[in-house]
């Protein structure tokens, strides 16, 4: 397909078509992308109000399906409120710098064999190093709020997703560790064989701590008191409104995402069909039976859909930890144990302990 | 073509503005700390570049120890500070001098 | 195509370090300095060095500049005080830093390392790996320095540890391992004592 468009595009100079090649490709990223969150908030809602015994919205359009159009609507026709004593620049460029890493960390992230906009090299490094930066833009937006509860939450944010960022870097050198390669889609290929190859096993407690360590980096409950609207309102987004506040929102969901799609990728396989080793070879490729059970890219949606799910089910199950039990956790609890099953991990790869790393 | 020297003369003048800026603002600690990492970055520069037209590597693992050791740098220095001020309200250099004879 | 990339870098790099020292307030100094050591970033990456230059995102602006940020608005300072000299050392020190970037330029000009003198090497295959690269010789040629590296990095936690802690006195920690511990014995008291009769007949609750 994308040969065709190449050659339909031919009459324009030769560095334009790569430059519309590749707008087109995060344009068929992005908007999908931002399709899920904006129907990820819906389903937070449906969800929860199921695990609480009500409907959840059901008034927009049927079942309420339309409840996140009529919600961004909403959003986008309310005045956007600048604080008089607030740094106004900084102001605005906060959720900017919120919401830009969150997208631009998508540009590495494979869906299937070769189904990525930038192959490179260091793709994880260069993911952990994109969602390092989405602190700025809480930082920046809480100091230039000018409210106390504002910058209370930017600092909480802060010290946590600082904290937490070790224990994930760790839970990943485990993963590449195993994997032998910077390269998302290496390691998913890595992976290839059966369900019991799949790095969740070799690596459980690295797995669980990522995922624990992602649900702190993203500011959800039970780790989100950097929002805590009990005891500093709303935390660093207290000041703002309309659309910049709902950017915040976009960013956050779109890193719940990405979460759940690297978890998948990393430790459940990826694409990887968890019937191969179990099925015949046969019943995997050719046909339309093949194309449902063999590997492909509805796998990796399907896994990243559960871990979704759990997100919500655990914003609705937990109530939010006390900060120092946070910092606790982080600390205390999630490095030590990422280092130590590091050596393990190295251990085991050194001696080829089967059936993982023979 | 970029030329080697386009990177050194960048490293130069980066270099050159960290030291101005330590002239200029001799009496904050926090901008003397900040421009120390200006001119770390210059070094990097330089030793990157000389590491791609050279090509050999150990250019690169250089940087890698100069950024390991700025860092600690910096998280040693900013303790100092804060421990500074919690002494004496203020990071001026000035306000430094009980130890002078 | 990359002499323009260069170039647009380049400039946005010397600005904000210009930023850096000149601005007033030392919350935009810090952000300035994030977005000089990005745009360093990124010229690495023309230089094919994608590993350092992902850690000096990772290591600089993800973690070291966020510790700056946060001693500097956390630090309540006064400014005035500390702005104090800096027109009265305008002229010297710009005099000083462009005869340097003068004498500089001239010694690492083109004349000398030009492209005729150094030309540009051939760009790298797409399988190359430039982590690999560093890798094999960080684990090999430099392991004594690669541990020394490690052992600074544990004296600096350390020290900065040392440095900051203190013990607050008024403070009511609770200890989770204590509180989990407690028994319903140890906190209330069963007593058994016969049912008293009340003398006067008035209703309890009027």
């Amino acid at each position: 397909m994308l040969e065709a468009i190449q050659s339909a595009l031919s009459f324009l100079p030769d560095g334009l078509v790569t430059l519309l090649i590749i707008l087109l490709k995060i344009f068929a990223l992005l908007l999908p992308l931002l399709g899920a969150v904006a129907y990820l908030t819906l389903a937070e809602r449906k969800v929860i109000g199921y695990i609480q015994i009500r409907i959840g919205p059901n008034r927009v359009g049927p079942r309420g399906l339309l409840q996140p159009i009529a919600d961004a609507v909403k959003l986008l026709f309310k005045e956007t409120i600048l604080p008089t004593n607030a740094n106004l620049f900084l102001f605005i460029l906060g959720p900017i710098l919120t919401i830009g890493p969150a997208m631009a960390a998508w540009a590495v992230v494979p869906f299937d064999d070769g189904l990525v906009i930038a192959d490179i090299d260091a793709s994880l490094l260069y993911i952990l190093a994109m969602t390092s930066l989405g602190v700025y833009g809480i930082i920046i937006a809480g100091w230039a709020s000018n409210s106390k509860y504002a910058f209370l939450g930017a600092l909480r944010s802060a010290a946590q997703i600082v904290s937490y960022e070790i224990a994930m870097g760790f839970a990943l050198v485990g993963v590449l560790l195993a994997a032998g390669s910077l390269n998302l889609g290496e390691i998913v290929t890595a992976q290839q064989g059966s369900v019991v190859q799949w790095f969740m096993w070799p690596l459980l407690p690295l797995f669980l701590i990522y995922f624990i360590s992602g649900l702190a980096e993203t500011n959800r409950a039970p780790f989100d008191v950097a929002e805590g609207e009990s005891e500093i309102v709303a935390g660093f987004h207290v000041e703002y409104s309309a659309m910049t506040f709902s950017v915040f929102f976009l960013a956050e969901y779109a890193n719940i995402i990405l979460i759940s799609l690297l978890t998948s990728a990393m430790f459940l396989g990826g694409w990887l069909s968890p019937f191969e080793g179990i099925l015949p070879e046969s019943m995997l490729t050719g046909g339309a039976l093949g194309l449902l059970l063999g590997s492909g890219i509805h796998w990796l949606l399907l896994k990243t859909a559960f871990f979704m799910f759990l997100f919500l089910w655990i914003r609705a199950t937990y109530p939010r930890y006390r900060y120092d039990q946070i910092m606790r956790l982080g600390w205390k609890v999630f490095i030590p144990i990422t280092i130590v099953w590091l050596l393990v991990v190295a251990a085991m790869v050194v001696g080829n302990v089967g059936p993982w790393f023979d | 073509m970029i030329s080697m020297s386009h990177f050194l003369i960048l490293g130069a003048i980066l270099f050159c503005i960290s030291v101005a800026g330590i002239f200029l603002n001799r009496k904050n600690v926090i901008i003397i700390l900040m421009a120390v990492e200006l001119m770390l970055l210059a070094v990097n520069m330089n030793f990157v570049a000389f590491s791609h037209f050279l090509g050999d590597i150990a250019g690169q693992v250089f940087v890698f120890f100069i950024l390991t050791v700025a860092a600690a740098e910096a998280a040693i220095g900013l303790a100092i500070l804060v421990v500074l001020f919690r002494n004496r309200r203020s990071i001026n250099v000035d306000d430094i001098n009980s130890l002078n004879g | 195509m990359e002499q323009t990339i260069f170039y647009i870098f380049s400039t946005v790099l010397v600005l904000s370090a210009g930023a850096v020292i000149t601005v007033r307030n030392p919350v935009f100094a810090a952000l300035f300095l994030v977005l000089a050591f990005f745009t360093s970033a990124a010229i690495w990456i023309l230089l094919e060095a994608e590993f350092l230059a992902l850690t000096l995102v990772l290591v600089y602006v993800g973690a070291v500049m966020v510790l700056f940020l946060f001693v500097v608005m956390m630090l309540d300072i006064n400014l005035t005080v500390l702005r104090e000299g800096f027109a009265r050392y305008l002229p010297v020190g710009l005099l000083v830093a462009i005869i340097m970037v003068a004498q500089l330029a001239y010694i690492v000009g083109p004349a000398r390392f030009g492209l005729d003198k150094f030309p540009a090497p051939e760009p790298h295959g797409a399988d190359y790996s430039n982590t690999r690269e560093i890798g094999l010789v960080l684990y090999t040629e430099y392991l004594f320095a690669f541990e020394l590296a490690a052992v600074i990095l544990v004296v600096a936690i350390v020290a900065a540890i040392a440095l900051t802690l203190r013990k607050r006195v008024k403070t009511n920690f609770m200890k989770p391992e204590e509180q989990v511990l407690v028994k319903s014995k140890d906190r209330v008291r069963l007593v058994k004592m016969a049912a008293e009769k009340r003398d006067d007949q008035q209703a309890p609750n009027d």
